[in-house]
Formats: structure tokens, sequence, C-alpha cells
């Protein structure tokens, strides 16, 4: 008489969490994701909550996004109808209207219009120079030509020491160019602009207002690391992981919510190795060498643009000056490692960041001056 | 009132069924990544099991890029760029990990069944 309705209490009991499991992992969460591989740039993006159709408008948004950016500001590109003959640009009548359009034009000493889609990255760009102390030089395209970067895949020898000395004594800097509504120009006939350190940042705030402009509020936009995040995953923040700079796998993670950007800087991103001495990618405009002592910077900041400016002057800056330069950019969250894998931080960002390395690295945390 | 019933045995053995499912789900580490997605020049070109031992080779715009699946991870061990960045990235295991070579338009993705990271920074 008992066994019966016990047993069958049990097994509507299993029944009931078997019903319960199954319904739990067949939910699928409502995130999308592609991943694009657009010119220069490998962009993922995540979005939470989006209507498949939405979703799929917002990748090609981004994907033709990603490409216009690369096309307009390549520093290496040749302009597509050359028009400056020995020193003379008589016979250029177009406003420039890519990036090696206008380093045609600053060949020659007289002023030229641009076309008004470019300013607003190169006011930025003169901004962020100034306030950096021209520590992210984007007028020495030059240097970066003679070491090789302007290549995708850079090549040894470096320059002649003569050479490198010869590129610095010309002080190419943002000072130089003159910017009086869309016209420029240049009183250095050494400058010539190389936006790598900015373009990409530039090109992932934009993706983040054409998202916004679709009605997209809760995604993360990454190209090739360079990421900014609006809105949330549902109930929770966004998780995002930092690439350990001196071997495999993920050093920390963060949590990043709302509208914040990550951004980092390495020395292992791009390189050439020569005699046994590794050279590479971020060329210090003061001594015309690759800045040495820090290993990567990363910095968070509102929007890419700086974030990613900003990675760049501070590892130039180095060891003794980076906090310096971060004050005078409005920066207050910077984690860097330096050659012996020491972790230094600044307390904002010390308190949100977690460690995914066991045994965790050695770390200090300085406030800035 | 103790004797084990018919009905008892079917309970007993649907419990015990349940289990290997129920290990896999909720001890197993729910972020390490189950297979990865292989894009060429932006497209789809596979997703495979992560737990399949094996090596394959990937047809780019430069050429073969050779990748390696061992116990649950995948890298690339080599590829016809100069730089090697894509190499350099080493063994990729947990979601949301990625590699690439660029300039023969090839990348990796570890999709997991619960991704450890929504994104990652480099």
């Amino acid at each position: 008489m008992m066994v019966i309705p016990r047993c069958a209490r049990w097994l509507a009991h299993y029944c009931f969490v078997g019903a319960a499991l199954a319904g739990c992992t067949a939910q699928q969460e409502p995130v999308y994701q592609d991943q694009i591989l657009a010119l220069g740039a490998l962009v993922d993006i995540t979005l939470w909550d989006v209507e498949p159709e939405l979703a799929a408008r917002a990748s090609a948004q981004l994907h033709a996004d990603f490409d216009a950016v690369h096309t307009t500001w390549h520093a290496w590109a040749a302009p597509a109808h050359p028009c400056a003959h020995n020193g003379t640009c008589a016979s250029c009548t177009a406003q420039p209207r890519t990036l090696a359009e206008i380093n045609e034009r600053l060949t020659c000493a007289t002023a030229f219009a641009v076309d008004p889609a470019l300013l607003p990255l190169i006011t930025r760009a003169d901004q962020l120079a100034r306030a950096s102390g021209e520590l992210f030089n984007p007028a020495i395209g030059k240097l970066i030509a003679a070491w090789g970067f302007h290549s995708d895949e850079p090549l040894p020898p470096p320059p002649s020491a003569d050479s490198v000395t010869n590129l610095v004594a010309q002080s190419p800097s943002m000072d130089d160019l003159h910017i009086t509504g869309n016209t420029l120009q240049s009183s250095n006939p050494a400058m010539q602009l190389d936006f790598g350190a900015i373009a990409q940042g530039y090109a992932v705030d934009l993706a983040i207002q054409h998202l916004r402009e679709l009605g997209i509020h809760n995604a993360i936009v990454n190209a090739s690391g360079d990421i900014r995040v609006i809105g949330k995953r549902g109930a929770r923040a966004w998780r995002i992981g930092i690439r350990n700079p001196r071997g495999p796998g993920i050093i920390a993670s963060i949590d990043m919510e709302g509208d914040e950007s990550i951004v980092t800087s390495g020395t292992y991103e791009r390189y050439f190795e020569y005699q046994g001495t590794r050279y590479h990618h971020i060329i210090d405009p003061r001594s015309g060498y690759p800045a040495s002592g820090l290993v990567s910077v990363t910095v968070l900041h509102t929007d890419t643009t700086t974030a990613d400016a900003a990675s760049t002057a501070l590892l130039v800056a180095g060891l003794e000056d980076w906090g310096k330069t971060a004050r005078a950019l409005h920066i207050k969250d910077v984690m860097l490692v330096d050659q012996t894998g020491k972790v230094i931080m600044t307390p904002e960002l010390a308190k949100r960041i977690h460690f995914e390395i066991t045994p965790a690295p050695q770390i200090e945390i300085r406030a800035l001056p | 009132m103790t004797h084990i019933t018919r009905v008892d045995m079917v309970v007993i053995a649907l419990a015990l069924l349940l289990l290997p499912y129920l290990y896999i789900n909720y001890w197993g580490d729910a972020t390490r990544g189950e297979q990865a997605r292989i894009l060429v020049g932006g497209e789809e070109f596979a997703v495979v099991s992560l737990h399949e031992n094996k090596r394959l080779s990937i047809p780019g715009t430069l050429g073969i890029s050779l990748l390696e699946i061992h116990d649950g991870k995948i890298r690339f061990i080599a590829s016809p760029c100069r730089n090697k960045n894509c190499v350099h990235s080493g063994w990729l295991s947990l979601g949301g990990e990625f590699a690439a070579c660029l300039p023969n338009r090839i990348s990796v993705q570890v999709i997991g069944r619960q991704a450890r990271f929504d994104a990652i920074n480099f």
C-alpha cells in the first residue's frame, strides 16, 4: 500500500527535476556574435538581446565602417591619383580624401583644403599629440617608414644610425601642422602623417556611434584587441580578458559596463629581429628608436580614440614618466607590464582587476603623480 | 514495506542514467572550449571539435596555415606570414580566445558552452 505512492512520488520528482534541467540547458542566451575580417582588422562584435535582422544590419554597417577607415587612413598606401611632381603640387586640384593624398600634399609647402570629413580625426590627433607632450606623435611617418613598419611584414635590417639621427633632428610634430578651417599647411617639409596609433580606436568609436544610431545599446566592438563596451550583458557586466603580454593565455580580467574602452599597446604586436635584437613598432619620437622599458600598457577611457593614442604615449613615456603623461591625458586606469614581468597599476584600476594566472605576478600599485 | 518493486528499479535505473549527463553538465568546466570556429576571408570555413586530436591544413590567400588540435586546445603551428603572430599566440582553450593570421586571412576562435570572457583585449 505504502510502496507505490512513494515510488510514484520519486518518479514525479525525477521527471520534474529532469524537465527543469532540460529547460535550463535548452534556454539560449540572447547573445549575437559575429566576426568580421575587415581590411586590416579582425573585428569581433557582440550584441545582447538584438533581433537577428537588426544584428545582421549592424554587422554589415560595421564591416563597411572598418573598411572605410582603413582605406581613408592607411598610412602607407599610395595616393589614388598622384599629382605632385618634383616638390610642386601645381597640378593637384582635388581636395585630399585620404591620408595618402594628404601626405602627398604635405611634401609641398603650399596650403591645401581637405575633405571636411577628415577633420575630426586630424583635430583629435592634434589635441592628443599636444596633450601627450608629443610622445604620441603622428607626424613621424618618415621615421616609421624608415624602420620598415610601413609594411604588412616588417623586415630587417634596422635603419642606419645616421638616418635615424637625421630624421629625429628634423623633429616634425603636430605643432608644424597649421589647421585653419579645413585648410592644412605644414611648416616642416619632413612631416608625414601616420595615424597607426589612433585610427583603429577611431574606427571603434565610429562603430559604437553607428550601433547606437541603429538602436543598439548593449554591445562590444573589439577590433584586433581594441575594445569599447556599451551597456551590459543582461543582468551582469561584460567580462573582458586581457591577454598575457609575456606568454600565452590571459593575465587578468575586468568587468566593464556602461560606456568604456580598453586598449593595450604592446611591444610584442609588431616587430622584427636582427642579429639577436628585437625591434618593435612603437618608435620613441625623441630618440628615433623603439621605446624601451615597458612591454605593454593597458589604458581604460571612455572613448577608444583617446585610449588608443594614450596607450602608445604611455609606452613611449616609459617606466619613469608614464604617470605624468597619464595625468596630462586625463587617464586614471592604467596597467603596465615591464620587462621583468612586474605589473604596475594605478589604485583605481587595481580595485577592478582580477588576475587569472597562478602564481599571480609581482604587483606594484602606484598612484599618479 | 522495504522490498524493492519494479517501479523502484525503474526509478533507480533512471537516476543512474541521469548521472553522466549531470556530471558533464554541472561538474565539467563549462568555460573550457568545446569547439573552434575557423574563418577564412571572413567566411566560416569549419567548426571543429577540440576533443579529437589532429592537424588541419587550412588554405588562405597566401598559402596553407597549419593548425593543431590537442586535448581540448587548438593552436597555429605554421603560417605563411613573417611575424608569426598567430603562432606566438600559442594554445587557445578558453571560450572567446582567438588568434588570427591576418595576412593569410585566417582566424580561429574557441567556442565554449559558456565563454569565460566576452571579449579579449591585447
